[in-house]
């Protein structure tokens, strides 16, 4: 079972930045960046840049070296990965949000990062860290003798433009790099099939680390529009909202968790300001479509939702979906769509054939979007790059180990992991079915389910319960659960649990669960 | 006195019965959505927009009731 995406030429050299530098010749004096109150135009971030890409290259990193941002969101910031890519060298992004003991764990991870920008107080979380700081007050103060002049670089779109952690199968966080082409083709189909442009506004309401803040810092510059950045580490609905409101923004990026703060702000408070945005581009998780439905469908909403799906490996978003064409039915998942320009979904059984109509298959990613890798990985999560022979010619593969089926309407729905599946009792199971039939239940708010083996070797499964009152008990779950799942799929064990230990990420933190039945 | 009115929002929201000044709201089980509502909640009953990274850098009642006072909020 094969997806595919729309074919669309791009440039012989598809690079992100010659984009920016476009729309600084032919607009020089529209705002490309309007942060705490100071706006920017395309001409002032374009020069500064410049300034800071020249800055790099005289010291040796140019292209094919790394450079660490570690700042808050700001015009700094974005001078700074501008700068990088114009000097042919690829940005690492850093929260500096983030503990000083998990930042150097971070830098750590990523060879050969050639240095790190970073504001006064962060130069001194990581200053025993073994890489060389450069302060933020540097890309203004000690530069102004450097040219302005775009930089001519011999960069492809094969080159690396950035690279983003992902936690990994083994709990290490691994860095994943991605490629100019990759990002180029990614923004290129949403300017081309969103009509985002100039004139048009975002904002960013997403943590710098993740993938998809790249492309919601991106968009805006790769199509001549105006970016907004928001003055807070951390996401801020009221504040967040009043600028929706009073700076005309017109689309957000969002992972889907945001897009329930947002709603229910909008829902509690009453406006209109959410429901009247062109798009809200959002996933990264599984949609609890309950959360937003009323809201969604509430008369005078414009606001076009999409719902997408991807991996960082990948460049961020390989498919995406309209939700206004969802009818949730009971025991369903919302669609994630159709492929990107450039881009196939493959559905593939354990050995590498492509599964049937309406069959479940590992998701796999080929084209446009595939990424150069893990930056000096070898490990196990790296098999996850494969090549293919499609139509007789070789392409590079990526298995995303996420388990998924194409629907009656031809679009891609994604439904947990393959490798959470466990056999029980000689029954493939996966864990995430029964988190949701837990989810269903009256009492849970919140369900997690783990495997563990006996001592005899066989698998059963636990489900860590998080009650929305009291405490829940094993004989009232029980019978509950069996009105909707097989035997083999209610779990042997339930324990109530104050809450889910989640990953510096946000997600339920599976092997700290699995540490807890440790003695049981 | 805010620390009252505060505490007495945080019970509500975190759906706990007694909350001392001094507890983490982390600890007590405390997330992004309740977060939210609470500082909804200090818009609407104290007239008082807390931004998110105070609500962080101050997790216990104690702390934000100082920050709040410091913005002068309605103290009745």
């Amino acid at each position: 079972m094969i997806l595919q995406g729309k074919r669309v030429a791009l440039p012989a050299t598809p690079v992100v930045h010659k984009r920016f530098e476009a729309h600084a010749a032919a607009t020089p004096d529209a705002v490309a960046v309007f942060c705490a109150g100071q706006q920017v135009t395309y001409a002032e971030l374009n020069a500064r840049a410049n300034r800071f890409a020249h800055f790099l290259t005289a010291r040796g990193h140019g292209r094919g070296a790394k450079v660490g941002v570690c700042l808050d969101y700001s015009t700094d910031m974005v001078v700074a990965i501008l700068g990088t890519l114009k000097a042919g060298a690829a940005y690492v992004p850093f929260d500096p949000s983030y503990p000083a003991a998990r930042l150097r764990l971070l830098l750590g991870q990523v060879p050969g990062l050639a240095l790190i920008v970073a504001s006064p107080a962060t130069a001194r979380l990581v200053e025993s860290a073994a890489v060389e700081i450069v302060g933020v007050e540097q890309l203004t103060d000690h530069l102004a003798g450097l040219p302005v002049t775009d930089p001519e670089t011999a960069v492809t779109g094969d080159d690396v433009c950035y690279a983003v952690f992902t936690s990994g199968s083994t709990g290490t966080p691994k860095v994943t790099a991605v490629r100019h082409e990759g990002w180029y083709n990614l923004l290129n189909w949403l300017a081309l099939e969103y009509r985002l442009g100039r004139g048009s506004h975002n904002l960013v309401v997403s943590a710098f680390g993740f993938d998809l803040s790249q492309r919601s810092l991106m968009a805006p510059l790769f199509c001549g529009a105006t970016q907004h950045l928001m003055a807070s580490r951390n996401f801020d609905a009221a504040m967040a909202y009043r600028m929706l409101r009073e700076h005309g923004i017109r689309t957000v990026h969002c992972a889907s968790s945001t897009l329930y703060l947002l709603v229910d702000w909008e829902t509690a408070r009453g406006g209109e300001v959410l429901s009247r945005l062109d798009y809200v581009l959002f996933g990264g998780e599984p949609l609890k479509v309950e959360r937003i439905v009323d809201w969604a469908r509430r008369e005078g909403n414009t606001c076009t939702l999409l719902h997408q799906y991807g991996v960082a490996e990948c460049t961020d978003v390989a498919t995406s979906y309209d939700l206004a064409e969802y009818r949730p039915g009971e025991h369903d998942t919302a669609p994630v769509g159709r492929p990107a320009y450039n881009t196939e979904i493959h559905l593939l059984d354990e050995r590498m054939r492509g599964v049937g109509a309406g069959e479940y298959g590992e998701v796999c990613i080929s084209g446009a979007g595939v990424g150069a890798g893990y930056l000096g990985g070898t490990g196990p999560d790296s098999e996850r790059f494969t090549t293919v022979v499609i139509d007789g010619a070789p392409r590079r593969l990526y298995r995303t180990g996420d388990r998924g089926r194409v629907n009656e309407a031809g679009d891609l729905v994604v439904a947990g992991r393959m490798d959470a599946q466990v056999k029980v009792r000689g029954m493939r199971i996966d864990p995430s079915d029964v988190e949701r039939a837990l989810g269903r239940l009256a009492g849970v708010r919140e369900a997690a389910v783990v495997a563990r083996y006996t001592e005899a070797g066989e698998a059963e499964l636990v489900a860590f319960l998080v009650p929305a009152g009291a405490d829940l008990a094993e004989d009232d779950v029980r019978p509950r659960l069996l009105e909707t799942l097989p035997r083999s799929m209610v779990p042997a064990r339930f324990l109530n649990i104050p809450r889910l230990p989640l990953s510096p990420h946000g997600k339920a933190d599976r092997a700290a669960l699995v540490d807890r039945l440790k003695g049981l | 006195m805010i620390a009252e009115r505060v505490r007495g929002i945080w019970c509500r929201e975190l759906q706990l019965d007694d909350i001392a000044v001094d507890d983490d709201f982390f600890a007590l089980g405390g997330q992004s959505v309740i977060m939210a509502k609470i500082q909804m909640a200090y818009i609407d009953e104290l007239d008082v927009e807390v931004p998110v990274d105070q609500m962080f850098l101050n997790p216990t009642v104690a702390s934000i009731s100082e920050y709040i006072e410091s913005m002068g909020a309605k103290t009745t």
